[in-house]
């Protein structure tokens, strides 16, 4: 019984992550609706960039946040500027813009593969004060790292949120992911919102991989379970939806790890697909997306 | 047939001969390891071509085709294994499954949006892999998981489906490849090519036009899947080993998407073309530099992805036509200007 | 018996009632118009005759047969077919070829299609762009093509969704004629309609709604006198365009 609340709460703590991640994913497609399918990439990137932090530095990797953060926005905001941006130009009028979703396969591709060639296939862990640590709670033990993981993205989160609610630019933002021709023509500028829900989703990927190096291995491929995590958590909870994505989230999480508790890892993983597949046929707006006509 | 010698002639020409550069090329190719790659080329070029099916015609994106290759391989293997039933029988019995998987797959998700198709088909993809991928045996039938299936070898004879030499794989394969491409030529100019090409382009307006979409891609569906059935068998006879991520798994799967796109979706020279250009790169940059840098190849055709979608989102066969048309210029002194479309603007 | 007979339909959406009971009556060979402001439900009810949408009660029946629920190819292979408002040809292909799309709706073979296809271009002589793309057409070429695709399916009943739409005046003036034409082959058509113009001349009766009800029908002299209509349509909702 303990076990399976420690799962639970695993589940939680671990969702949560994957939630932060998702939110970035899900902020991308609700500006421009594409799926970045480099999501995990991206975190592979910022994964990568705060293990080197910690390694050069010695530092705690939550002092790699500032560092790391604003790096990958840069990232993706100048990804999006200079690559997928005239592709997307060219498809503004197409009913369903497929190339771009094969152009961000393509940086999925070429990231991951550039990791490889550059790091090698190793997996690393990033020594810092906080890895190993145990933090217990009434007879259940949980990595520190993932608690205060968890608690940073669930902060981000709510940040984000009131980001997009009350300031100028999640305004415009979230004005663009209504309606972008009524949005461009009160004066935004397209481009830029773009180049800015990039930014911001890229830079939850950067404080994500922060928080996951004192817990989690570092390799190449390491982006590609998330990503695929990301596209059922975003599905699960709507598309658009950040509240969605981190409480899909958080079901991911749980489904992970107290299934886990009844079956070797491998088939929850094909529960995880299974689960997914269910909701795209069956509710495919998810919890909290919309009837969009994408 | 008529139709097919209706063609523009300086297409013909090319497809001629190239065709007859294939045919002749293993009485010029003698090193087996050569051949090798030019069987690979030819079963990618095969392997896209089905994939064409549905992500040429029905304008949609498969991100999880190896499944059907897989099963297909599997099927075959499996059965010859445990009950030594030969692999031909085996081949169509794939063919038969992959195709059933297939449609039942579509059905729900055919429906989906782009996007929401794509991550579906990555999610049945992966989703085969890890299921093979842990499971042992099943009654009889021994699938040994991940370390996969060494296949038994039999004398060299057609009917085991095994050959000392290279040749017969080569043939073998070719012949196949020339058969879905006519398939392919003569869905695009029918009934069924018209109706999948409307479904693609505006659903809505199709099923004004009394044509019921989603039956189309279904159809599209099952003959891409029994084909790509068919070429798993032949990939699991020509390597004689199989296991879960050669044959199943995301990479293969968008290697064949890749490979499709920047050749040319919905064209019959598209994915051949694009097999030819970059699966030697593949190969190339594996051999020389495989061992220092892993993961080149699949960067180099990454880049190639971004750079060929940037600038020619339909593939390459455009230009490379228009390429070959000024060639022709100045070889020939025909009239030149860049290709005109056939009449009733059929592809070609 | 009326080629097509429409018994109170009623359209709801959470709460919002779209077409109210609307009854309507299309004998075999006329031209029938529906009218209305903007927002009266005259292209919801549109698309339940056509299939997009299910009628939330009512019957539809067509040639005898109940089309209500049906889906839009079931609907099509009965034997009305329906064009768009916001024409939607197949942007990458031929005239040729997306007329043939429409021809094969009764016939297997490739030949026998483009056969079909190129006498339909023929009569409303759009042949000689038989082979341009038809993303490359003007507007009032698509709404021809769009015609055409729609008649090379050989349907007993055409539903025009607002043909007229984004043409200039005297590119109305050039369809009326083509209209006309399509009907002398015997083909009933009903059309949902904005140009004053347009309704006027071509139909031989017609009905208005306004606040998805109908509020008048008949002949289209009368019906515009009417003081129902009139007030309905106060406020400038329509376009008038000169003779």
């Amino acid at each position: 019984m303990i076990g399976i609340i420690e799962a639970l709460i695993n589940g939680i703590l671990m969702g949560s992550i994957y939630g932060l991640t998702a939110v970035g994913l899900t902020l991308i497609f609700g500006v421009m609706k594409v799926i970045n399918f480099a999501h995990g990439s991206i975190l592979m990137v910022g994964m990568f960039a705060a293990y080197w932090f910690v390694i050069l530095t010695g530092w705690n990797p939550y002092f790699a946040i500032p560092v790391v953060v604003p790096l990958l926005f840069c990232f993706g905001y100048y990804m999006q500027s200079f690559i997928i941006k005239p592709i997307f130009e060219a498809e503004k009028d197409v009913r369903e813009p497929i190339t771009v979703i094969i152009v961000t396969t393509g940086i999925w591709y070429v990231l991951d593969n550039l990791a490889l060639m550059i790091f090698g296939a190793e997996f690393r862990v990033a020594k810092t004060s906080v890895t190993g640590q145990v933090f217990e709670f009434y007879e259940m033990y949980f990595l520190l790292p993932k608690v205060i993981g968890a608690g940073i993205t669930m902060v981000c989160g709510i940040y984000l949120y009131w980001f997009l609610k009350h300031s100028r630019m999640g305004k415009a933002i979230r004005a663009t992911s209504l309606d972008r021709e009524a949005a461009s023509l009160m004066g935004i500028k397209q481009a830029k919102i773009y180049n800015v829900a990039f930014g911001l989703g890229s830079a939850c990927c950067g404080m994500a991989a922060c928080v996951l190096i004192p817990f989690y291995y570092v390799y190449p491929t390491v982006g590609v379970p998330f990503d695929i995590k990301a596209f059922i958590i975003v599905v699960l909870g709507g598309l658009g939806s950040i509240p969605g994505a981190i409480l899909g989230g958080i079901i991911v999480g749980i489904i992970e790890n107290v299934g886990a508790q009844f079956m070797a890892a491998t088939w929850t993983e094909l529960l995880l697909y299974g689960v997914f597949l269910f909701v795209l046929l069956v509710k495919p707006s998810g919890l909290f997306g919309q009837k969009h006509d994408y | 047939m008529k139709q097919l010698l209706n063609q523009n002639p300086k297409i013909l020409l090319i497809s001629a001969l190239l065709l007859g550069t294939l045919l002749i090329l293993p009485l010029v190719v003698t090193s087996p390891t050569l051949m090798q790659i030019f069987i690979l080329i030819i079963l990618y070029a095969y392997f896209t071509s089905t994939w064409n099916f549905v992500g040429g015609f029905a304008g949609v994106l498969p991100l999880g085709h190896s499944a059907f290759i897989g099963i297909g391989a599997y099927t075959s293997t499996v059965l010859f294994q445990t009950f030594g039933i030969s692999p031909w029988l085996g081949m169509i019995v794939g063919g038969i499954l992959a195709a059933m998987m297939g449609v039942i797959i579509g059905l729900p998700t055919l429906k989906l949006r782009g996007a929401y198709f794509a991550l579906a088909t990555i999610a049945v993809g992966e989703g085969v892999r890890v299921l093979v991928e842990n499971v042992k045996q099943v009654g009889p039938l021994m699938i040994n998981g991940p370390s996969g299936i060494s296949i038994k070898l039999a004398e060299s004879s057609f009917s085991a489906f095994q050959f000392d030499s290279k040749l017969p794989y080569y043939y073998i394969i070719l012949t196949m490849l020339l058969i879905v491409l006519l398939l392919t030529y003569f869905m695009m100019n029918s009934k069924i090519g018209y109706y999948l090409a409307a479904g693609g382009e505006e659903p809505e307006a199709a099923e004004a036009l009394g044509i019921k979409v989603s039956r189309y891609r279904l159809i599209a569906m099952a003959i891409s899947c029994f084909l790509a059935g068919l070429g798993g068998t032949f990939y699991a006879q020509l390597m004689l080993y199989i296991y879960p991520k050669s044959i199943l798994g995301l990479d293969l799967s968008f290697e064949i998407a890749f490979i499709a796109l920047i050749g040319g979706r919905g064209t019959i020279l598209g994915p051949v073309l694009g097999a030819l250009l970059l699966r030697p790169v593949s190969e190339l940059t594996r051999i020389y530099f495989g061992s220092m840098l892993p993961g080149l190849h699949l960067v180099i055709f990454g880049f190639i992805l971004i750079i060929v979608m940037r600038y020619y989102p339909k593939g390459l066969v455009e230009p490379v036509k228009i390429l070959l048309n000024k060639l022709f210029i100045n070889r020939l002194g025909k009239q030149g200007g860049p290709d005109e479309t056939d009449s009733a603007g059929k592809a070609d | 018996m009326p080629l097509l007979e429409i018994t109170r339909v009623t359209k709801k959406f959470s709460g919002l009632i779209a077409v109210n009971e609307v009854s309507m009556n299309v004998e075999s060979g006329q031209i029938v118009g529906v009218i209305g402001p903007n927002g009266a439900g005259k292209t919801t009810l549109f698309n339940c005759i056509a299939g997009a949408l299910p009628p939330t009660s009512g019957s539809i029946v067509f040639d005898g047969k109940e089309i209500a629920g049906k889906k839009p190819y079931e609907i099509c292979q009965l034997g009305v077919t329906r064009t768009f408002q916001v024409v939607k040809p197949f942007a990458s292909k031929s005239v040729l070829y997306n007329t043939m799309v429409g021809a094969f709706a009764h016939t297997k073979h490739l030949h026998e299609a483009e056969r079909k296809a190129l006498e339909v271009l023929e009569f409303l002589e759009l042949d000689h762009k038989k082979d341009v793309v038809s993303k490359s057409l003007t507007l009032p070429e698509r709404k021809k093509l769009e015609l055409a695709r729609a008649l090379a399916t050989e349907p007993k009943l055409l539903l025009l969704d607002e043909v007229m739409a984004g043409l200039r005046p005297t590119e109305v003036t050039d369809m009326l004629p083509i209209i006309r034409k399509i009907n002398e082959t015997g083909v009933t058509i009903v059309i949902v309609e904005h140009i004053m113009q347009a309704i006027m001349s071509l139909s031989e009766k017609i009905y208005v709604v306004n606040f998805g009800k109908k509020i008048a029908e008949g002949d289209p002299h009368d019906v515009v006198a009417d003081v129902e209509v009139i007030k309905a349509y106060l406020g400038d909702e329509y376009v008038a365009t000169q003779h």
